[in-house]
């Protein structure tokens, strides 16, 4: 053990009893009576042949939660140390492997939980046609390993600059292969689909092989890596690791994106430019400052590509059989795609400093500043409409007006939520009879949501119910998001959220 | 009372039943620096909040620029206040903090160049804020202060961060900005710098 650690053991708990270790254990012999029943019920009913019409849009959801999964990994770090080991172990002499060991245990213990997920979610989707056990096991082995193996992939990318390119390159394949998915299993590429699902038990055989051997080859050159880790990445990485646990301890995740944000940008050399005239004049100050937003959305082209690719998940989701959460994706989806709009909303709001420098009308700024989370949401939802359109869950025409209908509905909703109050945890714990619930954490959570869903009910109605003639319903959502959004304008410039 | 930009009478305030300031004075008139100082906690800041209407006295009159300080746009457009680092928009360089002033305020002081000359941000113009050391974000916060048309200028320990050198290049642009009929009000440490800009000092005295 690492001499430091072993230290401030004898220094610190209690060491472990062989009654500490029997609760251990009995624990986990009840979580497996507890579990097993119903894992083993759950993984029985995965026998059979799998839903041609799912398959293509199950491959594109499991390609891309990877794709999440690494990106998750990459951006974390994926190797930290809590806030008192980075600031005294890392620049010691110790050696950084031995300083390193239990965060490799944690990542291979995350990895492996993330693998059987993932390996659960392929049979869910490929299904079981014959030799059920023998499929369990290589698709829970094929996830596992294929978990393992991105954590590790991850890990040496953080110690050397090329295998972090690798790392990039494996979340770009990912992210085609899910396209190409989504692709193939809408059209003619379905057959070719369904025959790499029912392949001979065999090759499924050969493929969970080689998984585990590229898993282990990969973890083995990770764990040799560990030594290489510059110190420098690995502060960087324990300091955002130090900001997420503050978040989720003190349930704030707003600090979380200001954290993301200051991470982007500094240390980085941006091609300054003049504002647009568009812009600028005598009476065009509040448009002066809502350009802020553009430029900081256009900077991110990736971001906003990524965003917009989002567009295909209410397809998806029908795709997979999920046509009743549909309309809940497709108007959530655009509520998140105006919040990605509304930084500068939030940065005024939580510190109105530079608003106060800059001596703009606080009515007028919010009202330039909608103009952006409006046509995002918008075009996101054209983008969504399209895409249900295009599997047949509605009918090509009028519904595209449904678009720009309830965008400043869902716009006014992200704003509030832009400009909600910090958390507050002195509220007290509401009595839910099932269960006590804190009222300052629930407040904040559905602070934004609380007006977008009102706001938004007419379009939610008339993409659930799916009329025949849904012009009166489009109508009256327009109405109302309009007068939402002025009412929200003229009550938010006086007062926060 | 119209015998100055700024006038301030027997301003008192109190925070948690403790006397932060008592019968406090002041008067800035057109073309004139005042510097207040005074030991930590004797109430500086605490009084420039009050000028910027940012918080409410106690007791006493407070008359900025023919009016009570307010926290709307109208009394921000004669009003410059640099206090606290300001949260920098995320996504807009240095300079595009300074295009941003001058978008706002077409008729500025200063042209954006002549800003990053002024203030000696040129080579690092196109870095984020937050990319710069802390005495050059105060001079961001400083010249996007000075680049933008005023009639009053509230710093809050300007001097903060700042080198030596520049702090005398500070005292000849607050006095640059005086002779052209400007109010400067400052809490500082600094009395070289508060020499070096002919400001008339007040001095606080803490309570505690």
């Amino acid at each position: 053990m690492n001499p430091a650690r072993a230290y401030l053991r004898s220094r610190g708990r209690l060491p472990k009893t062989w009654s500490d270790r029997y609760a251990t254990l009995f624990g986990l012999v009840l979580v497996i009576a507890l579990a097993g029943q119903p894992i083993e019920a759950a993984l029985s009913g995965l026998a059979g042949r799998a839903d041609p019409s799912r398959l293509g849009a199950g491959l594109a959801l499991i390609f891309a939660g990877y794709a999440g999964f690494l990106v998750l990994a990459r951006t974390l770090g994926p190797v930290a140390l809590p806030a008192a080991d980075a600031a005294w172990l890392v620049l010691s002499p110790l050696s950084r492997r031995s300083t390193l060991t239990r965060t490799a245990v944690v990542l291979f213990a995350v990895s492996t939980v993330g693998g059987l997920a993932l390996g659960v979610a392929l049979l869910a989707v490929v299904g079981a046609p014959d030799h059920l056990t023998l499929r369990v096991a290589a698709a829970l082995v094929v996830g596992v390993a294929t978990a393992i193996g991105g954590m590790a992939t991850a890990v040496l990318g953080q110690a050397s600059p090329a295998w972090d390119h690798w790392v990039q390159a494996v979340v770009a394949g990912t992210l085609v292969a899910a396209v190409l998915s989504a692709a193939l299993g809408g059209g003619p590429g379905r057959s070719t689909l369904t025959a790499v699902a029912s392949a001979p038990s065999a090759w499924v055989g050969a493929v969970a092989g080689t998984a585990v051997v590229t898993a282990a080859v990969s973890a083995w050159r990770a764990w040799i890596a560990l030594d290489r880790i510059p110190a420098q990445r690995l502060l960087r990485s324990s300091s955002r690791w130090g900001r997420l646990n503050t978040a989720v301890t003190l349930l704030d995740p707003g600090a979380l994106t200001w954290a993301a944000e200051e991470n982007r940008w500094r240390g980085r050399v941006l091609r300054s430019r003049r504002w647009p005239r568009l812009v600028t004049g005598r009476w065009a100050g509040e448009q002066a400052l809502a350009w802020q937003e553009w430029r900081r959305v256009g900077r991110r082209p990736l971001r906003l590509a990524v965003l917009f690719g989002t567009a295909a998940l209410p397809a998806f989701a029908v795709q997979a059989g999920l046509s009743a959460v549909a309309a809940v994706v497709l108007l959530g989806g655009a509520l998140a795609a105006a919040v990605a709009c509304t930084a500068g909303i939030r940065r005024d709001a939580d510190d109105p400093t530079l608003t106060r420098l800059l001596a703009v009308d606080p009515r007028a700024a919010l009202a330039a500043r909608a103009v952006l989370p409006v046509l995002v949401a918008a075009l996101w939802l054209a983008l969504g409409l399209t895409g249900l359109m295009s599997v047949g869950a509605l009918p090509v025409g009028v519904w595209w007006l449904l678009a720009p209908a309830v965008a400043p509905a869902l716009a006014a909703g992200a704003m509030r939520m832009a400009r909600r109050r910090p958390l507050d945890h002195s509220m007290p714990v509401i009595d839910m009879g099932a269960g006590a619930i804190p009222a300052g954490p629930l407040i904040w959570a559905l602070t934004g949501v609380d007006l977008a869903l009102p706001a938004g009910f007419p379009a939610l109605t008339a993409l659930v119910e799916r009329p025949a003639d849904p012009r009166s319903l489009i109508v009256t959502q327009a109405l109302v998001g309009a007068v939402v959004l002025v009412a929200y304008l003229l009550r938010a410039a006086s007062r926060r959220s | 009372m119209a015998e100055g930009v700024v006038v301030a009478r027997g301003v008192q305030v109190e925070l948690g039943g403790h006397p932060i300031l008592w019968d406090v004075d002041l008067t800035a008139g057109s073309g004139e620096i005042v510097a207040v100082v005074g030991e930590n906690g004797a109430g500086k800041s605490t009084l420039l909040r009050c000028l910027a209407g940012l918080q409410s006295p106690a007791g006493g009159e407070i008359d900025v620029l023919d009016g009570p300080p307010v926290d709307e746009a109208r009394f921000w457009r004669e009003v410059a206040l640099v206090g606290d680092e300001p949260a920098w928009y995320p996504g807009l360089s240095t300079r595009e903090h300074l295009e941003l002033m001058h978008a706002v305020h077409r008729d500025g002081r200063l042209t954006v160049d002549e800003a990053l000359a002024v203030f000696s941000l040129e080579r690092r113009a196109d870095l984020h804020p937050l990319s710069l050391s802390t005495g050059q974000r105060q001079r961001l916060s400083l010249a996007m202060a000075l680049l933008r048309p005023s009639r009053l200028l509230l710093l809050d320990e300007p001097e903060r961060g700042l080198d030596t050198e520049f702090r005398g290049r500070l005292a000849a642009i607050l006095r640059d900005y005086a002779t052209l009929g400007g109010t400067v009000v400052m809490a500082t440490h600094d009395l070289a710098l508060a020499d070096a800009a002919e400001a008339h000092l007040i001095t606080l005295e803490s309570k505690a």
